[in-house]
């Protein structure tokens, strides 16, 4: 058992309030083990994994960078739950910790998985803005108003993978492209700056990849750390499908754009 | 072992890198580019972690030239100006073709054009955002343009060394994180855009996984840097307790929309720093202040001081920072109706290898962009010039790289020399009873935080001096046992040894440099001293000296603005001259 505090971190024992003995089970690539360890005040899973690195098993594997929930690097499935280790505060899981890779993404070591699994379904949506012919400056887009709201929902993704670990469906058909995918070419679609919504709609409508497959579980908004909901998007989705294939397809009008005052020479 | 030649090599998946990839292909799309990156690609590194904001001019009530004198004002003088002006020159274009091409949304005024806030040492609201967590869309949508190419990427592959022969650079050795194995990579063109991040002290804002591998690197290949005694230290690095989100930034938009700086007293200390722009001062006098009041005893119960934004009104605070509320929130307390307790935390280095303006550097096949160049932003960096400078130059120099790679050579690097270097960076397999590199990391980060911190002395600089040699000697014998895959105490070792070689170079630029300017402080020194110091200090790794590097000055030239300092006095320029120590 070890006070789970870093030499590297020594320095802020100041603060050092011991406030829980947690037993940590991580399920490793060669099965699972158990650590025990006592928690400070406002320390996260990320900083436990790293002790237990640091101090009783060196060959533990785990990713992480930003700490703060900017990277998306960090996700695993903690007490049964996708979430980011650096935002996961250990105080209030409890004695018991268990602590897994996600699921449906293949795991490298121990708790690193191959982020690839993720982005070959991303892909598949061509994830990037194709701007619209004549697309010179950028757009006025006000606050409040629709082209900018409908966006701003869903835009803040982070490509953690939580979604689509928690996502049954994904479970049950491997190929669905699942939440974020989903999610993303929402966001291009809605995006009046963009010239592949066609493509992108009939690679989201076909029947076993597409949105058609999404139960409406919502597992993905319970667990998305930036409180975005794919399922909303997922929804949109659907009924601008539905609404084509009722009145067919109007091009959207070019958006106002803004004068840059000062172009690069 | 494996060898591979491409004809465009980048190292790092940060603004500068992915930027640079794309302008690369886009520039000349026969090249074959390769692109590697220690953690995941756009993930790791630090313009993911950019809060605030990119700086630039697009107001026609602005000008760059005003752009440009905040922040040479702001670098107090010692910038490269022909860096600068690139720099704010090429800032509008770079919004446009982020906006426009690369697919980022930026925040809206109520009209519908772009917002742009507040931010400290400048004399016009210039800072573009998403939220208060911009550095998110900045690097997702790079991201997916380079999903969109043919650019082929090695993620957690680190560069472990650049190849050359001193004056030229082949490629790298490379280590694949995941197998354990070293590949040789040779290339026309090599840039290093890995970032900077000093990570070296105890208290630290960049992301985990950085070690200033990049200065590093370009110095052990012998390339010229320069500036590398300018560490920025930002004024409200958030405490957390042992937790590793201590360190981590409140953003700078706080100060700019009114946030009031307090210490345990409850004074508001920045009236006996600077009362004319008191918290809205540039980072290198607010983080001194803090620092100050730390060190008189009037801190808090963490060590720190406290930040206030609460009489902004909480409405306002969770709408405009909902990113920073939520962060403090995690740590236990609430931005929006009280004060949060606060530290300096390094943050950024202004120093770098020396580039031109088109990313070469003094060893030809190397390119520099971003955090690991210096001299654009000399002895302090403004907020918001940081993005500004890896996606900037990440275009030009990507520019200027599918130009001119096509006409470097490709030179081979034998077999035999690949397998030395790879077994030199295994070597931490072949010890035992070696220090565990968490530990001597520990004693790192405390030495410099101390001894060549925000308040530097010649005798804690050579105290510092020695400390590091003997670090060094012990990073040497560090071992590392067990799979080789996936090894992160062999990468503990990688980073500690990067960190002290740069180290070095920070308390050797720190000693020669008896003034004080920006970040840069010296309590036995404590005036600037314009007279002599309008000067950069210069270093180059050679073996013939006693500290393993030749130092030198040089006078900065004034090709665009002459200072106020020089034009009140009317100084002549000096001769350069070289300091042999």
């Amino acid at each position: 058992m070890g006070v789970l505090v870093s030499p590297a971190f020594s320095d802020f024992v100041g603060y050092e309030v011991r406030v829980l003995t947690v037993t940590i089970r991580i399920a490793r690539s060669n099965g699972e083990q158990a650590f025990v360890v006592e928690t400070l005040a406002q320390q996260t899973v990320l900083d436990a994994l790293f002790y237990i690195q640091n101090e009783l098993e060196p060959s533990l594997s785990f990713r992480c960078s930003c700490r703060v929930g900017m990277c998306g690097s960090c996700g695993m499935v903690i007490n049964g739950k996708e979430s980011l280790a650096c935002r996961t505060s250990l105080n209030p899981l409890g004695a018991e910790v268990t602590v897994q890779p996600l699921r449906h993404i293949p795991v490298i070591k121990d708790l690193v998985v191959d982020m690839e699994g993720f982005f070959s379904k991303y892909r598949l949506v061509d994830p990037y803005l194709k701007p619209r012919p004549g697309l010179v400056n950028p757009i006025v887009a006000p606050p409040s108003g629709h082209l900018r709201e409908e966006i701003d929902l869903g835009l803040e993704c982070i490509s953690c993978g939580l979604c689509l670990s928690a996502c049954d469906v994904v479970g049950m058909v491997p190929e669905f492209l699942g939440p974020a995918a989903l999610n993303r070419a929402y966001n291009l679609v809605a995006d009046v700056r963009d010239d592949l919504a066609e493509q992108r709609l009939s690679m989201v409508g076909q029947s076993r990849v597409g949105v058609w497959q999404c139960h409406t579980h919502m597992s993905c908004v319970e667990v998305c750390p930036k409180n975005i909901a794919p399922t909303r998007a997922i929804s949109h989705l659907k009924r601008t499908l539905i609404r084509r294939r009722i009145t067919g397809h109007r091009p959207r009008p070019m958006p106002k754009v803004q004068r840059i005052v000062q172009e690069e020479v | 072992m494996r060898t591979e030649s491409v004809d465009v090599l980048i190292l790092g998946s940060g603004g500068a890198g992915l930027f640079a990839a794309l302008h690369v292909h886009d520039t000349n799309p026969r090249l074959k580019i390769l692109l590697v990156t220690k953690g995941l690609m756009g993930k790791s590194g630090c313009t993911r972690m950019v809060q605030g904001g990119f700086n630039v001019v697009l107001d026609p009530a602005d000008s760059i030239e005003r752009h440009f004198s905040d922040t040479l004002k702001g670098g107090r003088y010692v910038n490269d100006q022909e860096l600068a002006w690139a720099l704010v020159q090429g800032a509008p274009g770079t919004i446009h073709e982020l906006e426009t091409r690369v697919g980022c949304f930026f925040d809206r005024r109520p009209d519908g054009t772009i917002h742009q806030k507040a931010f400290a040492g400048q004399s016009f609201d210039r800072t573009v955002h998403r939220g208060d967590l911009t550095g998110i869309e900045i690097m997702e949508r790079l991201r997916d343009q380079v999903l969109a190419r043919p650019i082929a990427v090695l993620e957690e592959h680190r560069a472990v060394e650049l190849v050359g022969d001193g004056s030229r650079i082949s490629g790298a050795l490379v280590l694949d994180i995941r197998r354990g194995t070293f590949l040789g990579i040779h290339a026309r063109a090599t840039l290093l855009a890995t970032g900077g991040g000093p990570t070296m002290y105890k208290i630290a804002a960049p992301s985990l996984e950085k070690s200033e591998d990049g200065l590093a690197l370009a110095f052990r290949a012998g390339a010229i840097m320069r500036d590398m005694e300018m560490v920025q230290y930002h004024p409200t690095g958030l405490l957390a307790g042992a937790g590793r989100v201590t360190g981590s930034v409140l953003e700078e938009g706080l100060r700019g929309a009114g946030g009031r700086l307090f210490n345990a007293q409850g004074e508001r200390y920045m009236a006996r720093y600077d009362p004319d722009r008191m918290e809205r001062a540039t980072r290198d006098v607010v983080a001194r202040a803090g620092y100050m009041e730390i060190m008189a005893g009037r801190r808090g119960p963490q060590g720190g001081v406290f930040i206030d934004v609460s009489h902004l009104g909480a409405a306002f605070v969770r709408k405009t920072f909902p990113g920073m509320v939520q962060r403090v929130k995690d740590v236990g307390y609430d931005l929006a109706t009280g004060p949060v307790e606060v530290s300096p935390t390094a943050h950024f280095h202004m120093g770098g290898v020396a580039i031109d303006s088109d990313g070469h550097s003094s060893l030809l096949g190397l390119f520099v962009a971003g955090e690991d160049a210096g001299g654009v932003h000399g002895a302090n960096r403004l907020g918001g010039n940081g993005v500004a400078e890896s996606t900037i130059y990440g275009r030009r120099v990507g520019d200027a790289i599918g130009r001119e790679a096509a006409e470097l050579p490709l030179v081979s690097v034998p077999d035999a020399q690949w397998e030395l270097r790879s077994q030199h960076h295994a070597r931490f397999w072949q010890t035992t009873g070696g220090e565990n590199p968490a530990h001597l990391l520990g004693e790192l980060r405390s030495l410099m935080w101390e001894k060549c911190g925000l308040v530097r002395r010649q005798t804690d600089l050579n105290a510092c001096r020695d400390a590091l040699a003997v670090l060094l000697d012990k990073v040497e014998h560090i071992s590392v046992t067990g799979n080789r895959e996936y090894n992160l105490r062999w990468s503990d070792a990688l980073n500690l040894e990067s960190l002290v070689i740069v180290s070095q170079m920070i308390t050797e630029s720190a000693s020669v440099r008896t003034e004080s300017r920006g970040s840069h402080y010296r309590e036995d020194f404590p005036q600037e001293n314009n007279a002599e110091w309008l000067k950069n200090v210069y270093l180059q790794a050679d073996d013939h000296h006693d500290l393993g590097m030749k130092i030198f000055l040089k006078d900065v030239q004034f090709t665009r603005e002459i200072p106020p300092a020089v034009k009140e006095a009317k100084l002549d320029g000096n001769p350069q001259h070289m300091v042999q120590r």
